[in-house]
């Protein structure tokens, strides 16, 4: 440990697009975007799990791309379309194909890692990865979950990518 | 106990909502989209954020420590210290023990375990203190440590006479038997390691305290705070309305609670502290590290003759856990003779604590695999060899078994799984570099019992609330409950609404041990009868209610609305009878405590373990079943081991709900499988560190690990495990599995691995 460690009081001006709607900040620069959302917008439908990068509880959609939101900080993806398993549904509440087929399929116990998993399937699928149970697997393999709803989430995605297909 | 007839059972047994159908999630909507709010993720005004710091020692004593960086450092409000935190009482134990000491550090001078909290810093904001937490220095006198059951220093540990099972003349019994088998079976350090991490928010208001804090047990954990902080049980009120997984980690206050706490007080501010991923590997104990031996002895026909076994598991050198090795041991198998012992050895280990199946799931890893060595030893298929012992009472408790399909078990799950079809040879089976084996093992857990209650109300619309300060964790515990009453009431599930995971509300015990369905059905069928029949009984007997002239004996309610069993007279919604007799609600409050219960009697009841019932209590032995069938492929050149295919049989009775049912024993299965394959805590052996006490290096199952996954349901209704008929199901699964697997390896490989996990390099 360094006795010279400084710490800055420096604060940013910071404006996200989540879900559509713009939000204005005044963070610090070593914020996350996941404690940002967390701690700061009440979007708390974003689950922090270990805050490391290794379990995917908090997978949100950047530009449309899966991104794990602790290892992002929020001052990065200013001016980028975020997306968060709040903004998943329709505005009239009508369920996201994946979000209805998690339920139907009991694709989730604990519900912690859910929307994680649940924003990983929509990028799988759009991704063109859901072709095979296999290919589901190993898409989806970044996203723990320990209540071991793994075949469920399988059955989920398969059934979802399905109807988005037809 | 009996069986009640559900009193709309006929016509609605095929329904979705009734008991026992397959209705989805209640909590489900809330879950998918993100509106489900967790524990700590409430918004409170002035909200501040602590973050602990850890010793870097595993024995030894703090002998300073340097706050001042840390105190100066930008949005800090306070460190909290040895030195400097309130001095807290010491609470008694889950048994209701009282405390061993007067008083209770939670931040620690002598260091008994790495990570052990030291110091606490708490400043605005979250990033404030996790930074002013790195420049808190820390000296120690630094001593040598027991890292684990292998360090040389270890010793044979302490003997626990309650462990000990005896009967009959075991060790000669061994001797003179023509074969015989002994073999040692080691399970490593496991971590329950749910998703949702350890943590709370405490805010106090004057000397009331709450605590939003994912729990398995509010009403226990509530008193502990309360003895720590010396106010009385009614001032602390615990919410956890969800909680991310608990697998037996959240059902104590422990000591991080304990230092939110205290800050919240010293500061007066509600205080924040989430235990970050590596804290959650040392800040509780996972399941101990397990050593058995198991020899047995039989005759040439395959009946056994003798068991012995010997079991130790590790503790900690400042707390006691007994991890039960004998439990499944002492009843899976008939036999004369059989001895069964236990010690426990101290290690610098943070104590360890409950995990899924905690006695059970170890125990049947040294029967199940011993089994089938001596099913091989005898050239008897391990199938065969299982039924030739088949238990038809409990060996030990000498009780009939209240319901045992075991049997059924194993027939159920040989056929889908198609064992009939395996070559019994080792190294027989094989596609292409890759070895197949097929294994077996059976599963056992008590039917534990204990007492709840809830309160059910019938609002002025006709709608339903349930309320319990019991939780759910992903059981299902918001949807069998909202069943329950909607079957009993004769209501629309959707008209009930359940509501969990508030201390305030009616009692409830400790949700572990797979207890809390069986228990919280119970007491939710037994109020909800009665505010049907105060609702019955209002509708016949209020001169303003439209059937009194009907002078009728009795009513039915369909479908929310109220009418004569012969379809004569009027029918009328519920909420139509509530406004002509002039009622805005009926409450009724169930427990199954019998009514001469003492006020002091409840209150241990939901507050300790010590008023359990014991699953061998009257005349019968009570436990849920299992039989797994699994399929692995082995790597021949590599030893990598996949498991390919999983067929489990299994008994818990009446399931409340099929589909929910289903998904708790797969999950027991898939954490199997991780138990078998993939978790162990490794211990640096210099300072008695977890060096993998992360998600990337203590490794769970993937979704790329996980085949498909057949479960059959062989139960059938025991009316002496509960209420309802249920018996066990949340821990039921995990037990077997992974025996199950080291057969299987054992099958394709011909190397009997004996120490989990079975990693690559015990196969080549």
């Amino acid at each position: 440990m360094n006795d010279q460690v400084t710490i800055s009081p420096t604060t940013l001006s910071v404006h996200l697009t989540i879900n559509g709607r713009d939000h204005a900040l005044e963070i610090e620069p070593r914020v996350t975007l996941l404690d940002a959302l967390r701690d700061r917008l009440a979007l708390t439908g974003t689950k922090k799990g270990c805050d490391q990068g290794q379990c995917g509880a908090c997978t949100v959609h950047v530009d449309g791309q899966r991104v794990l939101a602790c290892l992002t900080l929020a001052a990065q993806v200013e001016g980028r379309e975020i997306t968060t398993i709040e903004g998943l549904a329709d505005e009239d509440g009508t369920l996201n194909a994946v979000q209805a087929a998690f339920l139907e399929q009991d694709a989730f116990q604990c519900g912690y890692c859910t929307p994680g998993q649940i924003m990983s399937a929509v990028a799988c699928i759009r991704e063109g990865h859901a072709g095979s149970d296999e290919e589901i697997r190993e898409y989806m393999a970044g996203n723990l979950c320990r209540c071991g709803a793994y075949p469920n989430i399988v059955a989920a995605v398969r059934q979802a990518a399905q109807e988005l297909r037809s | 106990m009996t069986v009640h007839d559900m009193k709309h059972a006929a016509s609605d047994s095929a329904r979705l909502e009734a008991v026992g159908g397959r209705l989805s999630r209640v909590d489900g909507p809330a879950k998918i989209t993100g509106a489900a709010k967790y524990a700590v993720e409430q918004r409170l005004e002035g909200l501040t954020h602590a973050v602990l710091v850890g010793a870097t020692i595993a024995a030894g004593k703090v002998i300073g420590i340097d706050a001042r960086a840390a105190e100066t450092a930008p949005g800090v409000l306070a460190v909290l210290t040895p030195d400097t935190i309130m001095e807290l009482k010491g609470a008694s134990d889950w048994l209701g023990n009282p405390p061993a000491q007067p008083t209770y550090a939670p931040l620690v001078r002598d260091v008994t375990f790495s990570g052990q909290h030291i110091a606490a810093v708490v400043a605005e904001t979250f990033e404030q203190a996790v930074a002013a937490a790195a420049l808190v220095k820390v000296w120690y006198d630094e001593m040598p440590a027991i890292v684990d059951l292998s360090d040389g220093k270890a010793g044979d540990g302490i003997p626990i006479d309650a462990m000990t099972k005896e009967w009959g003349d075991a060790e000669a019994a061994f001797a003179e038997a023509p074969v015989r088998i002994c073999a040692a079976y080691n399970t490593p350090r496991e971590f329950q390691a749910a998703m949702e991490p350890h943590g709370l928010i405490a805010r106090w208001q004057g000397d009331e305290l709450t605590i939003w804090e994912p729990s398995q047990w509010l009403d226990g954990m509530a008193r502990t705070y309360a003895e720590w902080f010396g106010v009385p049980f009614e001032n602390v009120r615990l919410v956890s309305p969800y909680v991310g997984g608990g697998f037996g980690s959240k059902a104590l206050a422990l000591a991080h609670s304990a230092v939110a706490a205290a800050a919240a007080r010293m500061l007066d501010r509600p205080v924040k502290l989430v235990l970050n991923r590596p804290q959650n590997f040392t800040s509780y104990g996972g399941r101990a590290a397990t050593r058995q031996t198991v020899a047995i002895g039989a005759d040439r026909d395959g009946r056994i003759q003798s068991i012995v076994h010997r079991g130790v598991n590790e503790t900690a050198v400042d707390g006691m856990w007994v991890e039960p090795l004998g439990s499944v041991t002492s009843i899976m198998y008939a036999t004369q003779n059989f001895s069964s012992r236990q010690n426990v050895v101290r290690v610098n280990t943070v104590v360890p604590g409950a995990k899924r199946a905690p006695g059970e799931n170890p125990s049947a890893f040294g029967i199940e695999c011993a089994i089938d060595e001596l099913a091989y030893e005898l050239g008897i298929d391990p199938l065969e060899m299982r039924l030739i012992n088949y238990a038809e009472q409990d060996p030990h408790a000498k009780k009939a078994w209240s319901t045992r399909q075991l049997r059924e078990a194993f027939a159920a799950g040989a056929e889908a799984f198609g064992w009939a079809k395996r070559s019994p040879e080792p190294r027989s089976m094989r596609d292409g570099h890759q070895l197949i084996g097929w294994g077996v093992a059976a599963g056992t857990y008590p039917v534990r019992r204990a007492h709840g209650e809830a309160v059910v109300k019938i609002l002025a619309d006709g709608s339903v609330v349930v309320e319990s300060s019991s939780i759910d964790m992903g059981q299902g515990t918001y949807t069998i409950l909202a069943q329950t009453a909607a079957e009993t009431l004769g209501v629309p599930v959707e008209r009930v609404s359940v509501k969990l995971g508030d201390s305030h509300f009616a009692r409830a015990g400790v949700t572990g041990g797979s207890r809390l369905a069986g228990v919280m059905t119970g007491a939710v069928y037994k109020a909800a009868g009665q505010a049907l029949d105060e609702l019955i009984g209002l509708a016949l007997s209020d001169p303003r209610s439209p059937f009194q002239k009907l002078q009728a004996n009795t009513l039915q309610v369909r479908d929310g609305r109220i009418a004569s069993p012969r379809g004569e007279g009027p029918e009328l919604s519920i909420a139509e009878l509530m406004s002509a007799v002039g009622r805005d609600r009926i409450e009724a409050k169930g427990d199954t405590l019998p009514a001469s219960t003492t006020a002091e009697e409840r209150y241990k009841n939901y507050t300790t373990i010590a008023k359990s019932i014991p699953h061998t209590e009257g005349d019968y032995s009570r436990y849920s079943w299992c039989a797994h069938f699994v399929e692995v492929r082995v790597d021949e050149d590599f030893g990598t081991v996949r498991v390919s295919r999983v067929v489990s049989a299994l008994d818990s009775g009446r399931l409340y709900n099929p589909k929910l049912a289903e998904s708790q024993w797969k999950g027991g299965i898939i954490m199997g499988i991780g138990q078998a394959l993939l978790e162990e805590g490794i211990v640096d052996r210099r300072h008695g560190r977890i060096v993998n006490g992360n998600f990337a290096d203590y490794m769970l199952p993937t979704n790329a690990d996980i085949p498909d996954i057949q479960t059959i349901s062989v139960g059938i209704p025991d009316p002496h495990s509960s209420a309802l008929g249920g018996k066990g199901v949340g821990e039921l699964a995990i037990v077997g599995i992974a025996p199950a697997i080291a057969n299987a390896v054992f099958h394709a490989t011909g190397k009997r691995v004996r120490d989990l996990p079975i990693t690559l390099e015990k196969l080549i």
